[in-house]
């Protein structure tokens, strides 16, 4: 019996309006953990080549980790997944809060949805009760209003995931938002819970979850957070979350700036983490048993901009901020707490206004497409208005919604140059020709461009001590050189297998990944004391691996071979014009040679070889794929 | 309320970041289960911008004592509210006279629980935003009385019962 877990798995078909209740399959667990593992096993059982994103046939999945509503550090995960309608292939996206806990304490681990209401409903659960409610009340609502509402009618101790108008709109760009400004915001997957007519789930738990070994389990959390807490990086982590990373990457030239053209913004400092700390700060705020609460609680106090609500972190200001050429702070936290109350990516929406603005500055663009609004660089109030836009598909909006990649196919004219993007979805606030493992990492993420699948960053600040300890000294000093592509396919082949490996036992890849504090060793030690799991640090990795893998077969299915795995030529042509990085560009073809050969996949294609699979126990899977 | 040397638990809505990290440490310390329902602390979220940890304010005139009919609830000699086990049968009298919503039935025993300032969470804090105090020692830390004057401020949502 394994321990620590809600212990149900909810089934809702949203058209038959049925709702049934099935354990956890154990056998799927041990194979692939919970989380991301665990809905990346069953979606593609589920999800053929054909099916519609933001039809019936598409099935959407959420999931705790096994270590979900746990005490070890960072542990109020839960997963978002399905075939995205932003890039068509693997959507997932991740978040933290206290609906996940929630979830576990009312007796479940994971929920999938198939099928499509016929009129919008939500999911209430009360432990053992669970049903689908009209969500009438609540359908056109934006998130901190539902939440409002939800909470009114179901007490308020009731936590809510739900979608904005965004989702409701089918904006390919719409987030799946939990506890009012949490984010699983990538790949579009708000969207498709607007087409299934799903507004919200409603959760309230009271029950209790029993651990694998009570006796000495804070024994075991009391270690884990003395390390945590000593750590030198929770000072400047409590401080300022991640906001002051633009001061960070504005030093190291990977500061995304003008629509990627460069990677560094003369107006940085107006937008920087010092700025949000000394201006706009009301305080710190963590989800449960964080103890680095590196979300935000913040304010603008007056003017047009004016709003109280949760965040911003670094990839708003760079999106919202820099990415657009604006250095209005309060603009760039307005349009980011509008992305919250609407449901939306704020990462994509930055991103595509920005490729709009170099697309007008280019004259591919006239004020005759955008219905008279000025897409200057820099003009916030085009960027707040647009944001709101976007979320209601209004004029030109409409179009933005679609992201930048379809925007482009659209206009035409040569505006597709200008998308920064890979498999259809905006890279993230990294400007890689400044740190070529985010630039691979992109590439070879499974849900479209997205740093966090890997998240590398190992090479970023100096991790020396731990690029030894996890990888091999004789990788350095290479691996450790940002600007050197150098092994870097063997880092970043390493990182997403633990990273997905993190986000299936629903930890933070803060604490796990930067600062690199816990490795497989605690986590293993974690799934032991907590859920009962005896699965070496060796097993873990394979599990991280079968993961990625198993990622891959998703969308070589859908057609994905080495000719997708590529970015922008800005980038890999383009030397870096300005900066600390002026000169570079991002080597990828050389660095995903090295990714392909370690990850045992055919180097001139990416798809993986049949011994790889059979290693990985894939081999079911791999009939899929054909020769 | 009259000042007091009694012992309580007290935290900083301002400081409290929320994490629950307290309600987790003290169901696992005495009952061995995560599990909110099972703690003797809550952590209330009130937007915009507060998170409260609430525990037994160790009232001179406990009132949750005189209510029980069973004389389940005493004072020990260091001043410890505690609920005798044997005598407690779950009349719930001490949850409707607790002003502060600091005693409910453990859902497993269906016996009152309560903070009895142990110190374990106070101690696993990693926001270092409760403490262990006296009336007179907050008054010194806090001379304008910030603290309690938010928590008479929110007294509606923080005290109201629990289910609601």
């Amino acid at each position: 019996m394994i321990k620590g877990l809600g212990g149900e798995i909810l089934w809702v078909d949203l058209t038959e309006k049925k709702i049934e209740k099935k354990p956890v399959d154990e056998k799927i667990l041990k194979k692939y953990l919970l989380g991301a593992g665990y809905l990346s096993k069953v979606i593609y059982d589920m999800v053929p080549p054909g099916t519609d994103p933001l039809g019936p046939e598409n099935v959407l999945g959420i999931a705790t980790g096994t270590l979900t509503a746990s005490m070890f550090p960072q542990s109020s995960r839960h997963v978002v997944a399905a075939l995205s309608p932003l890039t068509d292939v693997w959507g997932e996206s991740h978040a933290a809060g206290f609906w996940a806990p929630e979830l576990k304490l009312a007796g479940y681990d994971a929920m999938f949805f198939t099928g499509e209401s016929s009129n919008p409903v939500y999911l209430n659960i009360k432990d053992d009760d669970v049903s689908l409610e009209d969500a009438q009340i609540v359908w056109g609502k934006d998130v901190f209003e539902t939440d409002d509402i939800l909470r009114e009618r179901h007490g308020k101790a009731c936590r809510t995931l739900a979608i904005g108008q965004a989702g409701e709109n089918l904006v390919r760009m719409a987030a799946v938002m939990n506890d009012r400004d949490r984010a699983s915001a990538r790949a579009g997957l708000g969207a498709v819970m607007g087409a299934k007519k799903l507004k919200a789930v409603c959760v309230r738990g009271t029950g209790k979850i029993e651990v694998a070994d009570p006796q000495n389990y804070l024994k075991h959390m009391d270690k884990f957070y003395k390390r945590m807490l000593e750590n030198p990086f929770m000072e400047g982590r409590v401080k300022f979350g991640t906001t002051s990373l633009v001061e960070l990457m504005q030093h190291i030239g990977r500061l995304p700036s003008y629509n990627m053209k460069q990677g560094v913004f003369e107006g940085y400092e107006q937008i920087s983490g010092d700025r949000i700390t000394r201006e706009f700060l009301i305080k710190p705020r963590a989800d449960w048993s964080c103890l680095q609460r590196c979300g935000r609680y913040t304010a603008v106090e007056k003017g047009p901009y004016k709003y109280v609500g949760g965040s911003p972190e670094f990839e708003s200001q760079s999106s919202l901020g820099s990415r657009c050429g604006n250095d209005n702070l309060e603009s760039v936290l307005y349009s980011h707490h509008l992305c919250n109350i609407y449901g939306m990516d704020t990462i994509s929406v930055g991103a595509t206004i920005s490729w709009a603005m170099e697309a007008w500055e280019e004259g591919l663009i006239t004020s005759e497409d955008t219905g008279g609004i000025d897409l200057e660089w820099g003009n916030h109030e085009t960027i707040v208005k647009l944001t709101e836009m976007i979320a209601l598909r209004e004029g030109f909006g409409d179009l933005l919604a679609e992201g930048s990649y379809r925007a482009a196919q659209k206009i035409g004219k040569g505006s597709e140059k200008f998308v920064m993007a890979v498999k259809k979805q905006e890279i993230a606030g990294q400007e890689p020709r400044a740190q070529k493992s985010m630039g691979l990492a992109a590439v070879t993420s499974a849900r479209g461009a997205d740093h966090l699948y890997a998240f590398p960053v190992l090479d970023e600040a100096g991790f020396d001590d731990e690029i030894r300890e996890r990888f091999g000294k004789k990788y350095l000093p290479e691996m450790a050189e940002r600007l050197n592509p150098k092994y870097k396919g063997i880092m970043v082949k390493m990182c997403e297998d633990y990273m997905v490996r993190v986000e299936s036992v629903g930890l933070c890849k803060y604490g796990t990944q930067i600062p690199p504090e816990f490795y497989y060793e605690d986590v293993a030690l974690a799934l032991r004391i907590h859920n009962g799991l005896e699965i070496s640090p060796e097993e873990l990795e394979e599990i991280g691996e079968r993961i990625v893998n198993l990622n891959r077969l998703f969308n070589v299915r859908l057609g994905i071979t080495r000719k997708d795995d590529n970015l922008p030529k800005r980038l890999t042509d383009d030397p870096a014009p300005i900066g600390p990085s002026a000169g570079e560009v991002v080597e990828l073809e050389q660095m995903l040679d090295e990714y392909y050969k370690v990850r045992g996949w055919d180097v001139e294609t990416g798809v993986p070889l049949p011994e790889t699979l059979e290693r990985l126990g894939l081999q079911e899977e791999a009939k899929d794929i054909g020769e | 309320m009259p000042m007091t040397q009694y012992k309580y638990v007290i935290g900083d809505p301002h400081v409290c970041s929320g994490c629950m990290i307290c309600v987790n440490t003290c169901s696992m310390f005495y009952f061995k289960v995560i599990g909110p329902e099972w703690s003797r602390v809550r952590v209330l979220r009130i937007e915009p911008g507060l998170d409260f940890p609430l525990f037994c304010r160790n009232c001179e005139d406990a009132p949750c004592m005189s209510a029980c009919p069973n004389e389940a609830i005493f004072r020990t000699s260091k001043g410890v509210v505690m609920v005798n086990n044997k005598k407690c049968n779950g009349t719930g009298a001490c949850i409707a006279a607790c002003p502060y919503s600091a005693i409910h039935l453990n859902p497993d025993t269906g016996k009152a629980i309560k903070c009895i300032q142990c110190g374990e969470c106070v101690e696993r804090c990693p926001a270092d935003a409760i403490w262990t105090t006296t009336s007179n020692e907050l008054e010194e830390r806090d001379p304008d009385g910030r603290i309690l004057k938010l928590h008479d401020d929110h007294q509606k949502a923080l005290y109201g019962r629990q289910s609601e």
